[in-house]
């Protein structure tokens, strides 16, 4: 019974979701992730069973059921004299498109270095999937793919060769690597200069390479750092719809572009974050009805536009 | 991958392979003269000595270009642990070291080089020469653990390089400079392939050589794994 609900409960979006349990006379906290509402509404909690989940320590919440597939809590990062990621607190549901948004310096590079276990934090952590970036790194690197800023690839390789490379560290079975290998090749435009050196790539090209090794180990999380960058308008449609089609496979995204219109056209939620701070969390459409904006632009520029006039 | 890296890379493949190639015909050539009492026997081991220091340069640059290139941040983000991913580099340019070693010889053999020892000789050299390849491994991670670029990694890779180059390999040891020479990895090898050669396998310097090379080239690459784990993946 409980999971016919749940699976109606689950096509319903956050607001709908707050509507029912509004109905329900049960209250639950507008920052719990979306997963866990569907969960609650689908057990028929009470408010006190809510009161008692919101009590348990974070660590509890995690060994009980696994509600988000990140869980970012009082994250610190200090370089020298410089807190580039300070106190941040975040839920990142499991199937979601989120985007992470924020002026030059802001700290997202940073705040992804840290969750994909490149960086270590200085205070705080971080639940990538139920696993601890300050202690179990080596489980996370498992279920995580990340997509950096500049185009780590072999140069001497061709693409196929630097995607199967990165497929056979993840264990991908060799037949399913070929598969997704093509797949991912014909996806982004590439199957043709497959078999060229990526040094003899356009910058374009690199991007959508880059973006494949990433994802080329089927990862549940993947962190994909300005994918877009350089690519030409054509290109980044298509490598829109690749993105797109991940989240309809339930794999949990994380991206941050400078492209505001990429994150309102692919985001489930955006999160904006200014001096390693978020200031503002929500879906693309609540934020331009809260800061009454055409676009998402326009909210990114009210939030963050006094960087803009000190950079002036 | 790095045997794909070795071909497809000009620059890689010269000094890898074609360099240590070119080094042998020129100095076997140029120096090799029995009348002189320099026959291409005595020649042989400086070269091998030569093209395995090179090494040095070698490692640092490849390390040094894969951090550039954000590739050392990006497999650090991957299920390959820092273990599989040192130790599989350092078996790759160890065998790196013995294809070089194999070329020397081969051209050496063409020019007239027939040590006493005979072929077992030459096959004894190759363990000894690969034990002593992770020193030059090990002194390349250093180079690319204190380099932030390429360029400077093979300028820096020189500090360990010439002073190796010129206290025995390529000028012979004098009484004064062999008390500087015993502080360097690349004498002990030159003595056992010098005894090697010579077919003295009885004698007890050839298993001291050994053991110090052993020694010093394990403490060598272990400091760099962890110096270059430490400070210079990122």
């Amino acid at each position: 019974m409980s999971s016919n609900i749940r699976s109606l409960l689950e096509k319903l979006d956050e607001k709908k979701l707050h509507e029912i349990a509004k109905l329900k006379k049960i209250n639950i906290p507008r920052n719990w992730s979306r997963t866990l509402i569907v969960e609650l509404l689908a057990l028929n909690a009470s408010t006190q069973d809510i009161r008692n989940i919101g009590r348990k320590p974070l660590e509890k919440r995690i060994e009980s059921r696994d509600f988000s597939a990140i869980i970012i809590k009082d994250l610190v990062k200090q370089f020298e004299d410089v807190t580039a990621v300070d106190s941040l607190n975040l839920e990142i549901n499991q199937g979601e498109l989120f985007s992470l948004l924020g002026p030059n310096g802001a700290g997202k590079t940073t705040t992804i270095n840290i969750l994909s276990g490149i960086l270590k934090p200085t205070k705080g952590t971080a639940i990538i999937a139920g696993f601890d970036v300050t202690k179990n790194l080596e489980e996370i690197k498992k279920v995580i793919g990340v997509c950096p800023q500049e185009a780590a690839v072999f140069k001497f390789l061709n693409a196929r060769e630097n995607i199967e490379l990165f497929g056979n560290i993840h264990g991908i079975p060799k037949k399913s690597l070929e598969e997704r290998t093509d797949t991912f090749l014909e996806l982004l435009g590439l199957a043709e200069a497959s078999k060229r050196k990526a040094k003899d790539y356009s910058g374009g090209m690199l991007r959508k390479l880059n973006l494949i090794i990433a994802l080329i180990g089927d990862p549940k999380i993947a962190f994909l750092d300005e994918p877009t960058v350089g690519m030409d308008p054509r290109a980044r449609r298509k490598t829109w719809e690749f993105i797109r089609s991940l989240k309809d496979q339930n794999k949990t995204i994380i991206l941050t572009t400078h492209y505001i219109e990429e994150a309102e056209a692919l985001s489930d939620r955006v999160g904006i974050i200014d001096y390693g701070k978020l200031i503002e969390l929500g879906t693309p459409k609540d934020l331009m009805e809260k800061h009454e904006a055409q676009n998402l632009e326009e909210v990114f520029l009210k939030i963050t536009g006094r960087r803009i006039l000190e950079g002036m | 991958m790095e045997l794909k890296k070795l071909i497809r890379q000009p620059a890689n493949l010269f000094l890898n392979l074609l360099f240590p190639a070119v080094l042998t015909l020129v100095f076997i050539l140029t120096l090799a003269d029995p009348e002189l009492g320099m026959s291409v026997n005595l020649v042989v081991p400086g070269l091998i000595v030569y093209a395995v220091i090179f090494l040095i340069m070698t490692v640092a640059q490849s390390f040094s270009t894969e951090r550039q290139e954000g590739l050392l941040k990006r497999l650090n983000t991957t299920p390959m642990t820092s273990g599989e991913f040192m130790g599989s580099r350092i078996i790759t340019h160890m065998l790196i070291a013995i294809l070089q070693v194999i070329i020397v010889f081969a051209l050496a053999f063409v020019l007239g080089f027939r040590p006493d020892s005979g072929v077992e000789g030459i096959f004894l050299a190759l363990p000894i020469t690969a034990m002593f390849s992770l020193s030059s491994v090990g002194l390349g991670l250093i180079t690319a653990t204190i380099s932030k670029t390429p360029e400077v990694a093979t300028g820096i890779s020189f500090v360990f390089i010439l002073p190796q180059m010129f206290f025995g390999t390529f000028i012979p040891i004098t009484s004064t400079t062999e008390q500087i020479a015993a502080f360097m990895p690349s004498y002990y090898l030159l003595d056992a392939l010098e005894l090697v050669f010579r077919g003295d396998w009885i004698n007890a310097g050839i298993l001291i050589d050994l053991g110090v090379i052993s020694v010093v080239s394990i403490a060598i690459v272990a400091i760099g794994v962890v110096l270059f784990e430490k400070y210079g993946k990122a």
